[in-house]
């Protein structure tokens, strides 16, 4: 444990609030360590790997030099002088572009890199450590998620300082998928780096976001991200969150999204999962006000040692509130999947539906796949329903791929594909549904 | 004398520990059209798959020669790309498959074996387009996924369109009238008919005389208890018509 509990500077440690935050993080780590398989909902995802000692932490750069206010709303559409279209000296952004217009916030390592993209009016973007000092963040952090009972949400808290702040006005509609590029790109050392993203969407207002991790250098390289989101959303807000992992083999990679939805806001999550050692994924989603609605979708494709790990906790605390998770998986090699789908209706949300489907597909007899659905149901006049099946990929349908001169692995590959058409169907995006399939 | 297409050879082979082929002997030469009539339970569906090298059946002696090559060591898309191709009883349905790409992926595998070059969307679209109208296939059908919610005379019909632009060898028809009425069975007639040029061979499997009427056959066998019980031409399949099956699994 020692390896995660560093003693580095932070930023803004002179900030009263921000330090009793993390002071309460490292004590609520502390006291929880490192998940066990006798820790709730951590059974079958082992993090062994992370009581190691050799983890390295980097120390941001100042936040001063992140922050250059004039040109948080830039609208010019990038015909403007103001250089923050230019490239940042070192990084060859254009050729980092996915292959579809979007605004783009980079992260190396786990720190902000200030380029910041030209936003249209009534989207603000800025780096985490200024807002926890302009004091912007203090209604938000930690109010989604509770550190008690997660432990590497806890650890998140202990280090609070890089991740951005989003804020976009009410009404405001963001005619672009924001990209938040998660790149990380090591040698020998094992890095650690924490990540904390705020998103709050004002009332009305509609955004699509993009969270990409991704990685180069070497193959052995066993770093560690850890990231939180805690995502607000006002009455009427729509917000359509993708994210693809797509990562070193032996990277870790732990990542909380707590979301709060008022009134009638649609909270839309999509999650890619490849590649990592261990990646996890948890979507914890309160529908707090009638009408909201949260539909969380993902796959998940890997081979070798891999556990990949999708966990997610609804729950319906108003009447009329509506929830659908489709998770499906393909596990390959000595891969584990793991999906832990939990629903919970609250007394007297009446009127409300929860429905969520797992399917995965074993290619191997060592791989493994392990499904936990929980479903609390404290109302009445509520629908419900929930389904699992693991099974392998259908022998007649291989066969007759073949008898038509299909080779067995290009059939087994057609296959795989249509098995995970109907999950990637829920990125309405079609660009970015393209980019994710390209990548499956 | 040239080689033969398909040579069987005391053919015995087994699913689950159950011997079922028991000493099959046939040989069909370039051009011809085989029938084999057999009753029910006589392992006419084990003879197709073994032929095409399904999985989960094991042959446990004999040989199956085809252009003079062992067929028996070639995987099921080796001998689909030699020019072998299983019109099925029962296709299968592939939900998220579209038919088109499907027979996409067949064709270009089929050509890339034969050194040609595959052809790209365009050409491969034209060529489904001219192909379906005859068969009363339409744009729509090909857009769909293989064989999902298609009628039994629309998989028997796919099935055809997929004998005609593979264009094998050996076609091997396994109870290619199940299911059908008799327009539809005409339908599927003329596509296999429109194959019939002297050089394509078919094995036409079926427990039915009545599919012989629209596909005439050269050479008429009567399966029976894992082999070949008595061979004639298409006037032997009238004389089961006739007599039954009784008659002949008795002559034995």
């Amino acid at each position: 444990m020692a390896g995660l509990l560093q003693n580095k500077p932070l930023l803004c440690d002179n900030i009263p609030w921000v330090e009793a935050l993390r002071q309460k993080g490292r004590r609520a780590f502390e006291e929880q360590g490192l998940p066990t398989a006798k820790t709730e909902y951590w059974q079958y995802t082992k993090p062994r790997d992370l009581n190691a000692d050799d983890f390295v932490m980097q120390n941001s750069e100042d936040y001063e030099f992140l922050t250059r206010d004039e040109h948080h709303h830039c609208d010019c559409g990038g015909n403007c002088s103001c250089g923050h279209h230019d490239e940042t000296e070192g990084i060859d952004l254009n050729n980092r572009l996915l292959p579809f217009d979007a605004y783009y916030l980079y992260f190396a390592n786990g720190m902000f890199i200030p380029m910041y993209p030209a936003l249209p009016a009534g989207v603000e973007v800025k780096p985490l450590a200024e807002a926890l000092a302009d004091g912007e963040a203090k209604p938000y952090l930690g109010k989604l998620v509770d550190i008690e009972k997660h432990p590497f949400a806890a650890l998140n808290t202990a280090y609070l300082e890089e991740g951005v702040f989003l804020r976009i006005q009410a009404g405001v509609k963001l005619n672009k998928p924001l990209v938040i590029w998660n790149h990380t790109e090591v040698d020998d050392e094992n890095v650690f780096y924490n990540l904390r993203h705020l998103i709050i969407l004002e009332t009305g207002a509609e955004a699509e976001i993009f969270e990409y991790s991704d990685y180069c250098g070497a193959e052995k390289s066993r770093y560690f991200a850890n990231s939180v989101n805690e995502i607000f959303l006002s009455a009427d807000a729509v917000l359509r969150h993708y994210k693809l992992q797509d990562e070193a083999y032996k990277a870790n990679h732990v990542a909380l999204t707590a979301v709060r939805a008022k009134a009638a806001a649609r909270y839309h999550n999509f999650c890619f999962q490849r590649g990592a050692n261990i990646g996890r994924n948890e979507v914890i989603v309160n529908l707090c006000e009638e009408q909201a609605a949260a539909e969380v979708n993902a796959a998940y494709k890997m081979s070798g040692w891999a556990t990949l790990d999708f966990t997610t906790d609804i729950e319906h605390l108003a009447p009329a509130t509506f929830s659908d998770q489709l998770v499906k998986g393909v596990v390959d090699g000595d891969a584990r999947g793991v999906f832990q789908g939990k629903i919970e209706i609250h007394p007297d949300c009446v009127a409300t539906e929860g429905h969520q489907l797992h399917r995965a597909i074993l290619l191997s007899d060592t791989a493994e796949v392990d499904v936990k659905p929980e479903l609390k149901i404290y109302a009445d006049d509520v629908k419900c329903s929930h389904g699992a099946a693991t099974g392998e990929l259908d022998e007649d349908q291989l066969f007759y791929m073949q008898s038509r001169g299909i080779d067995v692995d290009e059939a087994r590959r057609i296959l795989v594909e249509a098995f995970l058409d109907d999950v990637l169907l829920k990125i309405e995006n079609e660009a970015i549904r393209a980019y994710v399939k390209s990548r499956v | 004398m040239s080689t033969p297409l398909l040579e069987i050879e005391d053919l015995q082979a087994r699913v689950c520990d159950r011997e079922i082929i028991k000493g099959f002997n046939l040989t069909i030469n370039e051009g011809e059209v085989h029938a084999v009539m057999g009753p029910n339970g006589a392992g006419k569906s084990t003879l197709s798959n073994v032929i095409c090298g399904k999985p989960g059946y094991e042959v446990t002696g004999g040989s199956i020669r085809f252009k003079g090559k062992n067929l028996l060591a070639l995987s099921p898309e080796e001998r689909a790309r030699e020019g072998i191709f299983l019109c099925m009883q029962y296709p299968v349905e592939i939900p998220g498959v579209p038919t088109a790409t499907f027979l996409k992926h067949a064709v270009n595998a089929i050509r890339k074996h034969h050194e040609l070059p595959e052809l790209d969307t365009m050409e491969f679209v034209k060529m489904l387009r001219e192909e379906g109208k005859k068969l009363g296939i339409d744009n729509e059908m090909i857009k769909r996924p293989v064989n999902v919610g298609f009628s039994g005379g629309e998989k028997k019909r796919l099935e055809t369109l997929q004998m005609s632009i593979l264009k094998p060898a050996l076609s091997i028809l396994d109870e290619a009238d199940s299911g059908l009425d008799i327009d539809a069975l005409k339908v599927v007639a003329d596509g296999v008919n429109a194959l019939r040029d002297g050089h394509r061979s078919m094995l036409v499997i079926t427990h039915y005389q009545r599919l012989l009427n629209y596909i005439v056959p050269d050479f008429v066998h009567i399966f029976a208890d894992g082999h070949i019980v008595k061979s004639g031409d298409k006037n032997l399949a009238l004389e089961l018509e006739e007599k039954g099956y009784a008659e002949f699994v008795k002559e034995k």
